[in-house]
Formats: structure tokens, sequence, C-alpha cells
């Protein structure tokens, strides 16, 4: 095999690996691309100094580069070269337009979802003993406050849901109430939208800040309805 | 020959893989790029593109035949839940929204349906004012970020005219000394068209919204419907009872730019140029 080949190959494996094993090994994310091509570059820099180590590698590596691009009698693949002396030229103005034709789409948002709450939240527990009652008691105030934008099923499609962006939570999910403690939505109905933090960015959000109209007793049981009606458990740390 | 090509060889195969390596990142790059929000099923749009016209703006005119030159928008409408005194089933579901400019001034023409022409009916378009981001209710304040004020265009039926205001919370609401904002609705078919017109740029920064052609400003929607009750006489929307939208983004087109054709032709002299140096040089080591 020659080293043009390895060369080629070392780098698509690793991309493959990058790109797709990686972020299923435990513990890992997917990697920004721009990661990825910094990898590429450094495993073709490498793999370029040991190609040059010595007269003899090198003239193995470049030599049939050479004779690709100016070699006489190359048969067939005189046809690519001139592909190649075309391509190139293209690729480089193409990716140069690309990079610098004004966007035509609207700003990007990176809208933390759930940021962290403010000190004072972190670790509060519902005051309000779990009984039937009380789950019932939260449901009804469920139906009358929250329902209307987060759906009388809890799935975030009540009826004036549709025109808010972010739209309401849906608790059925099992990325929002589910992955969060109680007293995180406790600080969510307590606050509302404006009561987010910059990264939540809290001039987008609908939703009320409960505490103005709702004692805390009622949230509480809200928390317990809303929990019991999605069919989801609070986060706890065992 | 060895020598000359370990000089040039070098850089055409860095060149060639990095322009294989943007090749490969390139379409991954660009689905990592954040994809705008899109909450609602009837969700079309997030932003409104006006246009840049040479004619003359239709700014009181909302059926001129120009309009269908600007691509409309639609963005869903929701009840004001947010602050009492809350509605939670609003009339207007739906506003269609395009805008215009011709480099001094701005028309900005809403439609929507409305079963019943009123005199209260009404509609408003509000912006972020200045630097700072403003809550979509009002501009009111946020615990952890520091807003800024709300711009309001206001129209309504029964006045026939626009009035230009600013808000920074609820209770606030304050028209201007200075008036910039023109409007003027047309009600045909059970549909609403409201035009809004203003200097881009008023002189009034603190107060004002200020619109170029530089990027994407915040925009938001609001419709009242002014239905009267035959027997209360209330009503049946009014005040903080209304239909909203969320932030949304506004543009005035900026005129053609080709400066990015420019680069590329550039790019592809210079990469020809590159091409042609390196098969000179290659072939003078060969036959040296």
């Amino acid at each position: 095999m020659g080293p043009i080949i390895k060369l080629i190959l070392l780098n698509v494996v690793t991309y493959l690996i990058l790109k797709f094993v990686l972020p299923n090994v435990p513990g890992s994310a997917p990697l920004p691309a721009s990661l990825i091509f910094l990898y590429l570059l450094l495993t073709t820099s490498g793999f370029l100094i040991l190609a040059t180590v010595s007269a003899e590698s090198k003239e193995e590596f470049w030599g049939p580069i050479q004779r690709f691009l100016v070699g006489d009698g190359i048969g067939g693949l005189q046809a690519l070269r001139w592909v190649v002396l075309i391509l190139f030229p293209l690729l480089v103005g193409w990716q140069t337009y690309s990079s610098t034709a004004v966007s035509d789409a609207p700003p990007g948002e990176n809208r933390t979802i759930h940021p962290a709450p403010p000190g004072e939240y972190a670790g509060l527990s519902n005051p309000v003993p779990k009984t039937p009652e009380t789950i019932q008691q939260g449901k009804g105030f469920y139906a009358a406050f929250c329902s209307p934008c987060h759906g009388g099923n809890f799935d975030g499609k009540g009826s004036a849901a549709r025109g808010f962006n972010p739209p309401p939570a849906n608790f059925a999910d099992p990325t929002t109430i589910a992955m969060l403690q109680e007293s995180y939505l406790f600080w969510r109905i307590k606050k509302g939208g404006v009561g987010l933090p910059i990264e939540g960015m809290p001039w987008k959000s609908a939703m009320p800040r409960w505490e103005l109209e709702l004692p805390d007793e009622w949230i509480w049981k809200i928390i317990m309805g809303e929990y019991d009606g999605a069919h989801q458990s609070p986060r706890t740390w065992e | 020959m060895i020598r000359g090509l370990s000089r040039i060889v070098p850089n055409v195969v860095v060149g060639a893989c990095l322009a294989i390596g943007f090749l490969i990142v390139q379409p991954a790059a660009a689905e990592e790029k954040p994809k705008a929000d899109a909450p609602a099923e009837t969700q079309a749009s997030s932003a409104v593109s006006a246009p840049l016209v040479k004619g003359a703006l239709p700014a009181d005119d909302p059926t001129a035949a120009i309009w269908s030159s600007a691509p409309p928008a639609t963005f869903p409408m929701s009840p004001q839940v947010h602050w009492p005194t809350r509605n939670l089933e609003a009339t207007v579901k739906d506003m269609i929204v395009r805008g215009l400019h011709d480099g001094t001034n701005v028309a900005i023409l809403l439609e929507y349906a409305d079963p019943t022409e009123d005199p209260d009916d009404a509609a408003a378009v509000q912006f972020m004012v200045g630097d700072k981001k403003a809550h979509f209710a009002h501009g009111q304040p946020m615990a952890q970020v520091e807003g800024g004020p709300v711009n309001i265009w206001y129209w309504k039926n029964k006045d026939g005219k626009g009035v230009d205001m600013n808000a920074k919370g609820f209770g606030t609401l304050k028209i201007q000394d200075h008036q910039d904002v023109k409007a003027k609705g047309a009600y045909a078919n059970g549909r609403w068209k409201v035009v809004f017109s203003r200097p881009l740029d008023t002189g009034h920064p603190e107060e004002d919204t200020l619109i170029t052609t530089a990027g994407f400003i915040n925009i938001g929607f609001a419709a009242w419907d002014g239905k009267k009750d035959p027997s209360s006489g209330e009503l049946k929307e009014k005040g903080s009872q209304k239909a909203v939208s969320s932030w949304w983004y506004f543009r005035a087109e900026a005129p053609p730019n080709y400066t990015g054709y420019y680069y590329a032709a550039i790019a592809v002299g210079l990469a020809l140029g590159f091409q042609f140096v390196l098969i000179r040089k290659l072939k003078k080591g060969q036959s040296a």
C-alpha cells in the first residue's frame, strides 16, 4: 500500500471514529466540527513528518504526487489530472464565497432550557404532605392556572400555547420535569420567565411570575399535581 | 529535483488537505448551526425581510400592488396570558407581515383575519430600543437581566392614525413627545390590512428603535378585536387582553452585495496562479 493511500485511509478512519464512535462512549458528547478538523490536520501533519524523515520515504511519498501532476505517460490518469487542476481552484473559490457571503438567516439562538437556579432554591423540599387530597388539589390549581398553556394533558399543548416561542414545557417529555427536582419547579413557577438568568433568554418567556398571584402552598401542590398528572417523578440525589 | 520538490509539495498537500478537510467538515458544521426555534406546528417564519424598493413606498396604502413584491412572513398569535388581566382566547390567530423600505423610510404591513370590523379594532408592532434586551410583554423588568424599553407603534381603527409609544414594564405605557409613526388600516373580506410607516432613523435613539440595513432586529405583534358585546357593551378585547406574538426578527434588506463573488474570483485566480507556478517548478525540477 502506498503512503498516500495510507494517509487517506488514516484520515477517514480517524474521522469515522471521532464522528461516530467517540460520541457513543459513555460520558462523552458529540465533537464540534472545528475540533474534528483540527484532529485531522494533526493526523495529516504527523503523517507528513513521518513520511519525510528519510530521503527514501520522502521519495516514496512525493514521487507519485509529482508523477501524477507532471509525469508523462500516465494513461487514463491524464483526465483525472485535468479534473483535479480544474476542480481545485473552483473549490477554493466556492469555499471563499461561502465564507464571505452575507447570511440570509436570522441570528442563531442558544437558549439554555434549564439554567441553574439561584442558590436559595437548591435543596428546598416540598413542605406539603403528599396525599391523594393534596395531589387532587394541585391538579385543580393546575387546570385553572397552568393548563391554558401547558395543556390539560400536561403535554405543552394548551389552547394558548401556539404563539409562544419558546413553547410551554411539555411535562410528559422525560427531558423536562423528570430531570428536575421539585425545588427547581418551585423556582420556575414562582419567578416565571422574567426570573431566568441571561442564558435562559428571559425576554422571550411568557411564563407568568406566579409569586404575585399564588401562595407558595398552592405552588407546591401544583408541582405534585404536575408530576402525578404527567406520570413522572422528581429527580432525586441518592 | 527532490530538493525543489520538498519546498513546494508540502504546501500543495497541506492546501489540498485543507480543501478536502473543509469539504468534509462544511456539511457537518452546517448541521451544527443552531436551528431557529420552531415551536408550533403552524410556525412558518422567524423573520420579516423588507426589500429595498426604488419607487415610492406604499406608506399610506395597505392595498398597494407593490406589497405583493414583499415576501410574507406568518407568525402564530396567542392570547395574552402572561399578566393579569389575561384572556385565554383571542380572535387573531395568525399575523401575516410584510415589509418594504426605500433607504429612508420603512413600511410594515400587518394582515390578519377578524370576522367583524369594529371602531375599537386595533393592532400594534413592538421593537426593542437600544442594545438592551426587553421582555416581550411591554419590556417588563427581569430579575437577573437589566432590560431596556420597548417602542410600540399603535393603530386603532376609530382614530385612524399611528401612535408612537414607549413602555418599560406594565402600566408605564407613554405616548412620545415626537410622533414619527404613520398608520392606516383597510378592512375587506373579513381581513384587516394595516400599514405602519416611519423613517428608518428618527434621530431619537433613546426612544425609537433604529432600523438599519446592517442586520436583524427584534419585532413583536399585537392585535385587539374591538367587538362589543351587544348586551353588556363590553369590548371583547382591550388593554392587556389581546392577541400577542413572541419576539421574532425583522430586517431592512441591504442593497445587493456582490463582494462575495469578487473575493471568490480573486481566490480562484490565486489558486490557478499557484497551480501554474507549482507545475512549472515541478517540470523544471524534472528536467534538471
